[in-house]
């Protein structure tokens, strides 16, 4: 997995490319500590171009959004599509994230 | 599950293998060998068995398309993934390599990887194009199909060989504590050695799948309590994405299957 940040005042936009599995455990340590440091209340994970998230990508996000809660600011999932939104549906995400389209 | 009879190889190919390694290893496994690439001729249900040399070979995607049907590693354990010297003997690898050719021999697709290479080169998505290969599957059914495989395969790696823990709880010190556990058992051929298999059985209306490791087992857990952790969600979304899933051998075995 790799991924670009676009920092603003109010929010930051991270797109996501490639695969989120348990390998991109240090490259997701990395961008919590990232987020965690940025100004934006919003931090937006843009998974439009992520191919593929398994069972521990999922669990990284979660760990992504109650880091993000510790630190006050909001974890958003944007835009995923094929694979990547039906693990999200399929793992009932939404219920605890806020997923949007 | 097995075949009700062995199913013949046509030919046993090297791909990455020292010169002179693979006329012994197929004389060994009684195989025809075939010389390396392109794949020898064969007809549409032909079967050849590949021994990948190494971490290398077995990311090759033209070693993943028909007729090649089984992929068996064929390194020493003490060097997963990686190529065997010029200067080696195949006498130290033929035991194992023809233990797990006969096991090829029971089902329609077999591979068996280090777990060094399993995971380097997402065996679940090779597996997955060598089945798409053979029956038409829509995109969703593949997604499904390659999520709850690599699941399989990742708990195989993870927990089964690498024997590293979950995550525990939802904070940055559980994904530390993984990544270091990770990292250490991964450089320790002990550990990164051990095999990952996956043998597939295809029928007209349903594909069966078998994932086993060479861990300690595990018997499953009713979940513990109401602390959320990042980590234990494979094996429930592999129920939720198989039509049917047995654990065997004292969890070194799973067994999925898929409804076509």
């Amino acid at each position: 997995m790799d991924y670009a940040i676009e920092a603003k005042d109010h929010e930051s936009i991270v797109r996501l490319r490639g695969r989120l599995t348990f390998n991109d455990h240090a490259k997701l340590r990395t961008l919590i500590t990232e987020m965690q440091g940025s100004k934006g209340k919003r931090q937006i994970l843009d998974l439009g171009n992520l191919e593929f998230v398994d069972s521990a990508g999922i669990g990284m996000l979660l760990i992504a959004h109650e880091e993000m809660g510790n630190a006050d600011k909001q974890l958003v999932l944007r835009g995923a599509a094929g694979q990547v939104k039906r693990v999200l549906s399929v793992a009932q995400l939404g219920k605890i994230v806020t997923v949007e389209d | 599950m097995a075949t009700a009879a062995p199913l013949p190889f046509d030919a046993l190919q090297g791909a990455g293998l020292p010169a002179g390694w693979v006329r012994i290893l197929a004389d060994g496994c009684h195989i025809r060998p075939a010389p390396p690439v392109p794949a020898p001729a064969s007809g549409p249900d032909g079967r050849v068995l590949v021994l990948l040399g190494g971490e290398e070979d077995a990311a090759d995607s033209t070693l993943w398309a028909p007729p090649y049907a089984a992929w068996v590693e064929a390194t020493s354990p003490a060097t997963p993934g990686r190529h065997p010297d010029d200067s080696a003997s195949p006498a130290g690898v033929l035991p194992a390599v023809t233990a797990a050719v006969a096991r090829a021999g029971h089902a329609h697709l077999f591979a068996s990887l280090s777990t060094a290479t399993a995971n380097a080169v997402h065996l679940a998505g090779r597996v997955m194009a060598a089945v798409s290969a053979r029956r038409s599957l829509t995109d969703a059914q593949r997604d499904d199909m390659e999520l709850a495989l690599h699941e399989a395969i990742s708990n195989a790696v993870v927990h089964g060989n690498l024997q590293v823990a979950g995550m525990k709880g939802l904070n940055v010190d559980a994904l530390d504590r993984f990544s270091h556990d990770l990292a250490r058992r991964m450089a320790d051929p002990a550990f990164a050695g051990r095999r990952v298999e996956v043998s597939c059985w295809l029928e007209p209306d349903a594909l069966t799948v078998d994932v086993t490791d060479e861990g300690s087992g595990f018997e499953p857990a009713p979940k513990a309590g109401a602390t959320p952790d990042a980590s234990g969600r494979g094996l429930d979304l592999i129920t939720l994405l198989a039509q049917s899933v047995e654990l065997l051998d004292h969890g070194r075995r799973i067994r999925m299957r898929f409804t076509l």
